[in-house]
C-alpha cells in the first residue's frame, strides 16, 4: 500500500475492490469502481435470494435463488410453494448452467450465409423487431403465418394466442417430445372424457396406501415429479406406521419400478388389459367397500380375465392378488402413465386404468384422484393445450405445400424432438421465412432465418399456472434474478413490440408497454381474494408480496371433487395394441424414454447434467441401448458393444447396456443425446437420436402420437464403445479401464 | 473455530447425516445440489470414463436377480465423516483431521496431493484433481463465493457442507439463539425431494436424526471395520414402527 495514503481513501478503494471482485470473480483484470450507490438489495457480499418459478419443465415448481453482488449463485426450492415444498430435481438445480452457459447466443441474429450456414450476423433489435412486423404486414394473408410452440409458460401463451387472434391468423400448434413422451395431450383428452374437464386430475401418492402406477414415471419426468416425489417420500415414511404399497406396470423396470415394491413386466401396449383384469376381478369377486363396485359392473361386461392376463403376460393369480390388494386398501389410486399413450390403443389403456379409481370409489377422495380447485385463478389459467401429432402433421403438410410464409417457432425443436419420418426438414426448408426464439442455436434454430434469443427463465419476468395442481389453487411467480447477461430479449417483450409496430386489432389486444406491467396487471386480479397465503392492503403491496412468496396460492387445501360423465356407464373398449413393423423382420419392440437427467434433450447442453449418472446404468455423457441379458446373449452381444438398431424407418448405431430389469422382447433408448447442433457439450458425446427410428404413427382416439409402438431388429457390429459409468463391470472398482 | 480445542466436548454438536433408503427415488438431485454448492468441477467423458470423475455425492445402484423377479436398490454414497477416520492418520501434511464437531475437514492449501488418504478410504468417496478445473466463461458466474475452487493435485470430499452449517450458526448467533433442528441443512438434503436426507446433531437426543439413529431401520457402511460413520443409514421396505 502506498504510504501517502489516508484512511479515507484506502476505506473507498477497499470498498470497490471487493465489490468489482464480487462481479466478476474470476477475470484477472478487473477496474475497480467505487459502488457509491449500490442498487437496491445489494450489499457487496451478502446474498439476496430472489423467488421465482423454475422452467427447466413445465411442472412450475417454485424457486429460490441465492444472489451475490448481482450474480446467481445457487438455485433450491421454495419451501412455502404448495408444488414442490422447498425441493427440486437435478434439472432445477442445473438452471444455472442454462442461465451462464457459454454457447448462449448474445444478441439478435441473422443467418448471413442463409438457412443451416451457422454464420450469423448480430442484428440491432429496433432493426430485427421491424423486419419481422414488415413479414407479419406483407402477408398475402394470415392464414399463411404459423406459430410452433412448447410448453410456454401461462402468460408466454396468453400473449401468442390474443396476438395469433388480433392478425386474424391460426392459433398456435404445441408440441415438445415431453409433453408426447410424457403423454400430456392424451391425459388431457383422458380427463375431458371422464371429468368433463381438460384440467390433468392430482393422484394423491402422499395419502394413498396402495399405489398401481401404469407406465407412469413418476419419480423421474412425468407431469410434476418433484411433487409426486415429495409424495412418493410420505407414502413411504411420512405416515406412522402406515407403508404404502407401489406397483409399477411397465415393459422396462424404470428408476420408477425400481423405488416400487413390485415391477410387473407387462407386454408392450397391454399395460390396459392388466387393468382390465383387475377391474373384472374387483366386481367378480365382489372385493372392497360395500356397494362401492355395484354401479361399475357394466364397465367390464365384455372383458375376459383370462384372456387379459394372456394377453397382458401377467399370471392370473397375480392379478387376483393384486386386484385384492387395490379394492381392500382403505385409500388407493391407479395412475394411467405417458407409456400408455404412446401406444396406438393408448386411449383405451388410460381408460381401463382410470375405471379402476371408479370401481375402488377413489374419485374426489384423499388418498385417491381429484381435481384441483381452480379458485379465483380462473382468469390466468390459459395453458397451452398440447396439440395432437395429428395437428403438427397438418402444419408439416401446409409447410411442404407451400402454404406457409412465415414460421414462428418458440420452446420446442421439432427438428430434433419430431420422428425424422414426418419430414419436418424439408417442410421446413419450404417455407420462405423462419424466425427462432431459442436462446441456443439448436437443430431448428439453424434453419431459421433470422433469431431473436428469448431471455432464459432466471432472467424474465411471467406467471404459470401449474398443471397439474396442487391439493389447492396456485399460480407460480417468476420474476428476473439477475440482470439479463446479454443483449436478449424476452419474446413476450418482441410480441409486445410487434403488436406496436403492427397497429390496429394486434395493438389493441396487447396495449402493455412492457413484461413487466403485462404481468403485474395479469396478477392483479388475485389481489383482495380471501384464500390468499398472504394479505395485502393495496395493490402494489400485493404486486410486491407476489414476487417475494414466489406467486399466490391459497392458505388451506381445497379439493374439487370431478363430476363423472356419462361415458363411465358404457362397457369398456378392449382395444389390442398395433405396431409398426413385422414381428419377423423387426423382433423387437422400442422404447424411447425420457431421461430423468436430460428429459427430452432439452438438458443435454448443460456439463452438470451430461456429468451426471443416469441413476439406473449409471452412465454419464453417454447414449445406449438396454437389452435383456438374455436377449443379448441370444444376439452375441455384451456390454458396451455398438449395435445396430433399425426400425422401418431408420437406422442408428449405439453401445449396449446389458440390463436385467428388461423384458426380453423390448429393447430401450433414452432420448436426449445426438444432437447435431445446440451448443459444445452436445457435441462431446457420441449419440443418435432415437426419433430416427419412431414411425410417425398415432393412437387415432387421441391423435396423439404412438411413440411406443415402432417395432425394431438390433444387429451387433463388431466394435465396442466404452461407456463411462460410474459402476465398475469387472468389479475392480474405479480406474480399472482396459 | 476455536471450538476444534476440546476435541471430545459433550457440548460440541456431533453433525451426522441420516439417509432414508426406502424415501430414496435415486434422482440424482443431490449430486447436481452439490456441485452447484461446492464449486464441484466437471471432468468430461473420457477422464469419467477413467473413473476420475468427481462427484462428492453418488447414487450406487445395486441389481438383485433374474428377470423377471428383479429389484434395483439406490444408496447414496458420500464421505462418512467416520469418528475413526482411516484418511485422517496416512496424511503426512495435516491437510485431512477431526475437527471437534466430528467432521472429517481437509485443508485443500495443506494438501501436496499424495492421495494416501483416498487409498485409505474404505468407502471410495474421496476425489482427486487429477488436471485444473475447467469452467468456460461465463460459468464462472457461477461458483459459490463462499468455497474454494481447487486446483490440480488437490484430494477433495463431502464436507457437510461446512459453510453452510457456519452460515446458518452464525444467523442464529445474530439472532441470538441456537440453531434449531433441521435449520442446517447441507445442499442435497435441502433439495432432496422424497426428505430421504436428514441432517442434524447427534449430541441432541431429540433431533430428529437422533431419533432415527435409535430406529431398528438403522445401520452404518461396512461397521466391522470400527470406523464409526457418521452418515446413517436406514434399510428399505418396511415401515417406520
Amino acid at each position: 500500500m502506498p504510504r501517502n495514503l489516508n484512511r479515507r481513501e484506502f476505506l473507498k478503494l477497499a470498498a470497490g475492490a471487493s465489490a468489482a471482485a464480487g462481479l466478476a470473480p474470476a477475470i484477472h483484470s478487473v477496474v475497480i469502481e467505487p459502488f457509491v450507490n449500490p442498487p437496491e438489495e445489494e450489499l457487496p457480499g451478502q446474498a439476496t435470494w430472489y423467488a421465482s418459478t423454475c422452467r427447466q419443465c413445465s411442472a412450475g415448481c417454485g424457486i429460490v435463488v441465492r444472489t451475490i453482488d448481482g450474480r446467481a449463485k445457487k438455485i433450491e426450492g421454495n419451501p412455502l410453494h404448495p408444488i414442490n415444498r422447498g425441493k427440486v430435481c437435478a434439472r432445477g438445480q442445473a438452471g444455472l448452467q442454462v442461465l451462464y452457459n457459454p454457447d448462449r447466443l448474445r444478441n439478435a441474429v441473422r443467418q448471413s450465409g442463409g438457412r443451416g450456414s451457422r454464420r450469423f450476423e448480430a442484428l440491432y433489435w429496433p432493426e430485427a423487431l421491424d423486419l419481422l412486423s414488415n413479414k407479419i404486414a406483407t402477408l398475402s394473408s394470415a392464414e399463411r403465418l404459423a406459430f410452433l410452440g412448447g410448453m410456454m409458460p401461462s402468460h408466454v401463451y396468453l400473449l401468442v394466442t390474443r396476438l395469433l387472434e388480433a392478425l386474424g391468423a391460426n392459433p398456435p400448434i404445441v408440441y415438445d417430445l415431453q409433453s408426447a413422451l410424457e403423454g400430456r395431450g392424451a391425459a388431457a383428452q383422458l380427463s375431458q372424457a371422464i371429468f368433463g374437464t381438460p384440467d390433468l386430475p392430482v393422484y394423491d401418492l402422499s395419502q394413498s396406501d396402495v399405489v398401481f402406477s401404469f407406465g407412469a414415471n413418476l419419480l423421474e419426468t412425468w407431469m410434476s415429479p418433484v411433487a409426486q416425489s415429495v409424495a412418493y417420500g410420505t407414502m413411504r415414511q411420512g405416515l406412522m406406521g402406515n407403508r404404502g404399497l407401489f406397483v409399477q406396470f411397465e415393459p422396462r423396470l424404470s428408476a420408477t419400478a425400481a423405488s416400487a415394491d413390485e415391477w410387473i413386466p407387462v407386454r408392450p401396449g397391454a399395460e390396459g388389459f392388466a387393468a382390465l383384469a383387475i377391474g373384472r376381478i374387483i366386481i367378480e369377486e365382489r372385493l372392497g367397500h360395500v356397494g362401492s363396485y355395484r354401479s361399475q359392473a357394466v364397465l367390464y361386461e365384455d372383458v375376459d380375465v383370462g384372456a387379459m392376463a394372456a394377453a397382458s403376460d401377467v399370471p392370473v393369480d397375480i392379478l387376483r392378488r393384486l386386484a385384492r390388494a387395490f379394492a381392500d386398501a382403505d385409500r388407493a389410486v391407479a395412475i394411467p402413465g405417458g407409456y400408455l399413450a404412446g401406444q396406438r390403443n393408448g386411449f383405451a389403456s388410460m381408460l381401463a386404468v382410470q375405471s379402476l379409481n371408479l370401481v375402488a370409489a377413489q374419485v374426489g377422495r384423499e388418498g385417491g384422484v381429484f381435481l384441483s380447485n381452480p379458485g379465483p385463478t380462473a382468469a390466468l389459467r390459459e395453458n397451452p393445450p398440447v396439440n395432437t401429432f395429428d395437428e403438427v402433421m397438418e402444419l408439416t403438410r401446409r409447410m411442404k405445400a407451400g402454404e406457409i410464409d412465415l414460421l414462428l417457432i418458440h420452446g420446442t425443436n421439432p427438428l430434433y424432438e419430431l420422428p425424422a419420418a414426418t419430414g419436418f426438414a424439408e417442410a421446413i426448408s419450404r417455407v420462405p421465412f423462419v424466425v427462432s426464439f431459442s436462446p441456443f442455436v439448436d437443430e431448428t434454430a439453424v434453419w431459421a432465418d433470422l433469431i431473436l434469443p428469448d431471455h432464459t427463465y432466471l432472467e424474465s419476468w411471467g406467471y404459470q399456472v401449474p398443471l397439474p395442481g396442487a391439493d389447492r389453487p396456485v399460480v407460480s411467480s417468476q420474476q428476473p434474478v439477475v440482470r439479463p447477461l446479454y443483449d436478449t430479449l424476452a419474446t413476450t417483450e418482441v410480441l409486445l413490440g410487434l403488436a406496436a409496430r403492427l397497429g390496429g386489432k394486434p395493438a389493441e389486444a396487447l396495449p402493455w408497454e412492457d413484461e413487466a406491467s403485462f404481468v403485474e396487471e395479469m396478477v392483479g386480479e388475485l389481489f383482495g381474494s380471501s384464500l390468499a397465503a398472504y394479505d395485502a392492503r393495496t395493490p402494489s403491496g400485493f404486486w410486491a408480496l407476489w414476487r417475494q412468496y414466489g406467486g399466490w396460492w391459497s392458505e388451506k387445501p381445497i379439493h374439487r371433487e370431478p363430476d363423472l360423465t356419462e361415458l363411465v356407464e358404457k362397457p369398456l373398449p378392449v382395444s389390442e395394441p398395433q405396431f409398426e413393423g413385422d414381428q419377423d423382420d423387426y423382433p423387437f419392440h422400442l422404447y424411447p424414454y425420457s431421461s430423468i437427467i436430460l428429459s427430452d434433450g432439452r438438458g443435454a447442453n448443460v456439463p452438470w447434467l451430461q456429468e451426471t449418472p443416469d441413476p439406473m446404468t449409471t452412465v454419464q455423457w453417454g447414449m445406449w441401448v438396454e437389452i435383456n441379458p438374455r436377449t443379448a446373449s441370444t444376439l452375441g452381444v455384451s456390454d458396451d458393444d455398438i449395435v445396430q438398431v433399425e426400425s422401418p424407418y431408420g437406422m442408428l448405431e449405439v453401445p449396449a447396456v446389458i440390463y436385467p430389469g428388461i423384458r426380453p422382447d423390448v429393447v430401450a433408448i433414452p432420448v436426449g443425446q445426438g444432437h447435431q447442433d445446440y451448443g459444445r457439450f452436445t457435441q462431446a458425446v457420441k449419440g443418435s437420436n432415437p426419433m430416427e427410428l419412431v414411425a410417425p404413427i398415432t393412437d387415432r382416439s387421441t391423435g396423439a402420437l404412438a411413440w411406443g409402438a415402432t417395432r425394431v431388429r438390433v444387429k451387433p457390429t463388431g466394435r465396442k464403445q466404452i461407456l463411462a459409468r460410474l459402476e465398475s463391470l469387472d468389479g475392480k472398482g474405479r480406474e480399472s479401464l482396459e | 473455530m476455536a471450538k476444534d480445542a476440546n476435541l471430545s466436548s459433550e457440548s460440541n454438536p456431533r453433525w451426522v447425516l441420516a439417509v432414508d433408503l426406502d424415501r430414496c427415488t435415486g434422482c440424482q438431485a443431490c449430486v447436481v445440489a452439490c456441485h452447484a454448492e461446492n464449486n464441484v468441477p466437471v471432468v468430461g467423458e473420457v477422464q469419467a470414463a477413467y473413473g476420475r470423475w468427481m462427484h462428492w455425492i453418488i447414487i450406487q445402484r445395486y441389481w438383485e436377480g433374474e428377470y423377471p423377479n428383479v429389484k434395483a436398490r439406490f444408496m447414496p454414497v458420500m464421505c462418512q465423516q467416520c469418528t475413526e477416520a482411516p484418511c485422517e492418520p496416512v496424511c503426512p501434511v495435516f491437510a485431512t483431521y477431526h475437527n471437534g464437531e466430528g467432521l472429517n475437514a481437509q485443508i485443500y492449501n495443506r494438501c501436496i496431493g499424495t492421495r494416501f488418504c483416498g487409498s485409505a478410504c474404505p468407502y471410495k468417496v474421496r476425489t482427486f484433481n487429477w488436471y485444473q478445473p475447467e469452467f468456460p466463461e461465463p460459468l464462472t458466474e457461477q461458483l459459490n463465493p463462499d468455497v474454494t475452487v481447487r486446483t490440480r493435485g488437490i484430494m477433495e470430499k463431502c464436507t457437510f457442507c461446512i459453510q453452510r452449517i457456519r452460515r446458518a450458526e452464525i444467523d442464529a448467533q445474530v439472532g441470538g439463539r441456537e440453531p434449531v433442528d433441521g435449520e442446517i441443512q447441507p445442499a442435497c438434503v435441502q433439495t432432496c425431494p422424497p426428505d430421504a436426507l436428514i441432517f442434524g446433531d447427534l449430541n441432541d437426543v431429540d433431533s430428529r436424526v437422533s431419533q432415527l439413529a435409535r430406529s431398528r431401520r438403522s445401520f452404518r457402511l461396512l461397521p466391522e471395520l470400527g470406523t464409526a460413520p457418521g452418515v446413517i443409514y436406514l434399510k428399505g421396505g418396511e415401515t417406520n414402527v
